[in-house]
């Protein structure tokens, strides 16, 4: 399957502001990824490589280094909730329960419902108004319980 | 007294600041002119030189003498502003990017000026996506306005600013490791030598510096390296950012100049006490990367110099409080956690021994740790120190000693309880 024209034009702007073409790797990852679902198939490795003229192994070393790639599919949304010190000193450690519990999922999974991804993230750079979470490009700061659910459950 | 000074900060609360007409109308680009066409780009590494300005990233080098390190070469050569902050309790530079992104992007023109690069590239963690679409727009008016690309301002200056997004990884933070991660690769540090002044991206001469220094370069051309000398004090001289988060009445980002009081003032006066009005336990002025300080080692006045001697230092300006609710093996616990899911896995006793200190002090959480386990983990954490390619494991090794060192008995404690827990079944 190849990438959109828009994509690939895109990643051909990407490739002017460097000396070489795999600097753009990166950059171009996330919008390949949010051109095919949100995650990275095998093909999409596959096409990706291609489109860099890049050993497949390397597109995967990469999808596995960053937790930024996912390397299966995802829900409608990731959530990705801080569990590092200050977000922890203020309460996440309630909402990680909270979500298993009324949400059904833990680090990593997706809702049955396919609504959301729920990842548990490392310091998120917004530990002034801890407790926090980014909900897509989205961000939530001083959680409790009741603010989470309003995000939670208004997502479709 | 504990007081504001506002420098980089001095017109963040205003929405304007962050259009170009907003930030030109407050004095921005100023700078860039003054040194496009009365300046030599060595009389501004001078200017810096004369500030006194350390980087703000961690390390606290003199960035004039950091710029000096860049060899005389046909070489390209770049900048690198390393925006991945991403030690836990900094959102610093984010303010910066967010708020007053211009100050970043002209600070950016007049270091590469100094030091003859023709392209910078900023590296946001992509965690940040405010931030990148704040610096994405800013370039754009910028370039229209003919602030960068070819011939700036009609001078012979050419100069590109481009935004390069990360996708989640704490080490591409360390300056090598992101140049191996901008090249797209994994990113893994790199032995040096050699710097990345000598030799960095593409192998050519490339200067990393913080978002937050970057900005500094602004003002100091604005204002001269002299005026900044003045501010704060000998060896911590300007103003800095500090993020003030955790168990404190008010917390939030404050520019503060170093040196005018102490730690305590800092967080019982300024910061209002703790939330909960316990008694403080504790507080990791630098990030979670450096030794915790106890409630009464506070007295220190608030600069580079000072904090170091207490044994702790001011890092990246993340200051993380805590009250007497929190236990130290916990906070231990999960300080190990995130060092180890964010070790590289390229040296054997940061890969190896952070996750066993991590399952070390699991245990101790646990109450199932054995007499022996406390010097068990501070000879693991021992080896650690200095035998790695960069400076992640003593990221783990610092923290989790100062809290056994600073709290031993309750991880002496926990041992106890585990014998208990063994005799009872
Ligand atoms: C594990 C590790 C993580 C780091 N993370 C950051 C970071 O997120 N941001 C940063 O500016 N410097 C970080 N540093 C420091 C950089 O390696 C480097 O010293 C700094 O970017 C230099 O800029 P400065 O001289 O302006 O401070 C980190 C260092 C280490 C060892
Ligand atoms: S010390 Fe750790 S993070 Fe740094 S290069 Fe070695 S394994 Fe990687
Ligand atoms: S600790 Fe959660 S945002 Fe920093």
């Amino acid at each position: 399957m190849s990438f959109s024209p828009e994509l690939v034009g895109q990643v051909e702007n990407l490739w002017t502001r460097y000396p070489e073409k795999k600097a753009a790797l990166i950059p171009a990852m996330h919008l390949i990824q949010k051109e095919r679902d949100g995650w990275f198939s095998n093909e999409t490795i596959v096409d990706t490589a291609e489109l860099f003229g890049v050993p497949d192994m390397h597109v995967r070393g990469i999808v596995g280094f960053y937790d930024m790639f996912h390397a299966t599919p995802v829900g409608r949304h990731v959530v990705r909730l801080c569990k590092t010190l200050t977000c922890k000193l203020c309460g996440a450690g309630e909402l990680i329960k909270h979500v298993s519990t009324k949400y059904g999922v833990k680090n990593g999974e997706t809702t049955a419902d396919g609504r959301f991804t729920f990842k548990l993230f490392e310091c998120l750079g917004h530990c002034t108004t801890a407790p926090m979470m980014l909900v897509d490009e989205e961000k939530h700061e001083s959680l409790d319980i009741e603010a989470l659910d309003g995000v939670l459950e208004g997502l479709k | 007294m504990t007081r504001e000074t506002r420098v980089m900060l001095e017109y963040a609360d205003d929405p304007a600041q962050k259009t170009l007409e907003g930030y030109r109308e407050n004095g921005g680009y100023q700078a860039l002119e003054k040194a496009l066409r009365e300046m030599s780009p060595d009389q501004v590494t001078a200017e810096v030189e004369t500030s006194g300005l350390r980087g703000r990233g961690g390390a606290g080098f003199p960035t004039g003498r950091k710029w000096r390190f860049v060899p005389k070469t046909d070489k390209p050569k770049y900048l690198a502003v390393n925006a991945d902050e991403s030690e836990p309790g900094t959102c610093k530079d984010r303010q910066i990017m967010e708020r007053d992104p211009h100050q970043l992007i002209e600070g950016s023109l007049l270091s590469c000026y100094a030091f003859g690069a023709k392209t910078a590239y900023i590296y946001v963690r992509g965690e940040y996506p405010h931030s990148i679409k704040a610096l994405e727009d800013a370039i754009d008016e910028a370039r229209a306005a003919n602030l960068l690309g070819d011939k700036i301002l009609g001078t012979d200056f050419c100069c590109d600013v481009w935004v390069h997004p990360g996708a989640g990884a704490y080490i591409c933070g360390e300056e090598t490791a992101l140049l191996t991660s901008l090249e797209g690769n994994r990113g893994y540090p790199r032995i040096r030598p050699p710097f990345p002044a000598v030799e960095g991206l593409w192998h050519c001469p490339t200067i990393v510096n913080n978002v937050e220094t970057i900005a500094c370069v602004t003002h100091i051309i604005k204002r001269g390296g002299e005026w900044f000398s003045k501010l704060g004090c000998e060896g911590s001289t300007g103003t800095r950012l500090f993020c003030v988060s955790g168990h404190v009445k008010r917390p939030g980002v404050y520019e503060f100049e170093c040196g005018k009081f102490t730690l305590r003032e800092l967080i019982e006066g300024f910061c209002g006490g703790t939330l909960s009005g316990r008694p403080l336990k504790g507080v990791m002025p630098g990030g979670s990367s450096m030794p915790v300080l106890r409630a009464d080692e506070l007295d220190v006045t608030f600069d580079i110099e000072s904090v170091q001697k207490a044994g702790s230092s001011l890092g990246s300006g993340a200051i993380m409080v805590f009250d007497d609710s929190v236990g130290a093996v916990g906070a231990a616990v999960n300080i190990a956690e995130f060092y180890s899911h964010e070790s590289c896995g390229q040296c054997t006793p940061c890969r190896e021994g952070s996750d066993w200190v991590r399952r070390m002090l699991l245990q101790f959480a646990a109450q199932d740790a054995r007499d022996g386990d406390l010097d068990l983990l501070m000879d693991v954490t021992d080896k650690m120190d200095g035998t790695t390619i960069c400076a992640l494991a003593e990221a783990l090794v610092w923290p989790v000693q100062s809290f056994v060192r600073k709290f031993r008995s309750e991880f002496e404690a926990a041992v106890r309880e585990s014998a208990v827990g063994t005799a009872t079944q």
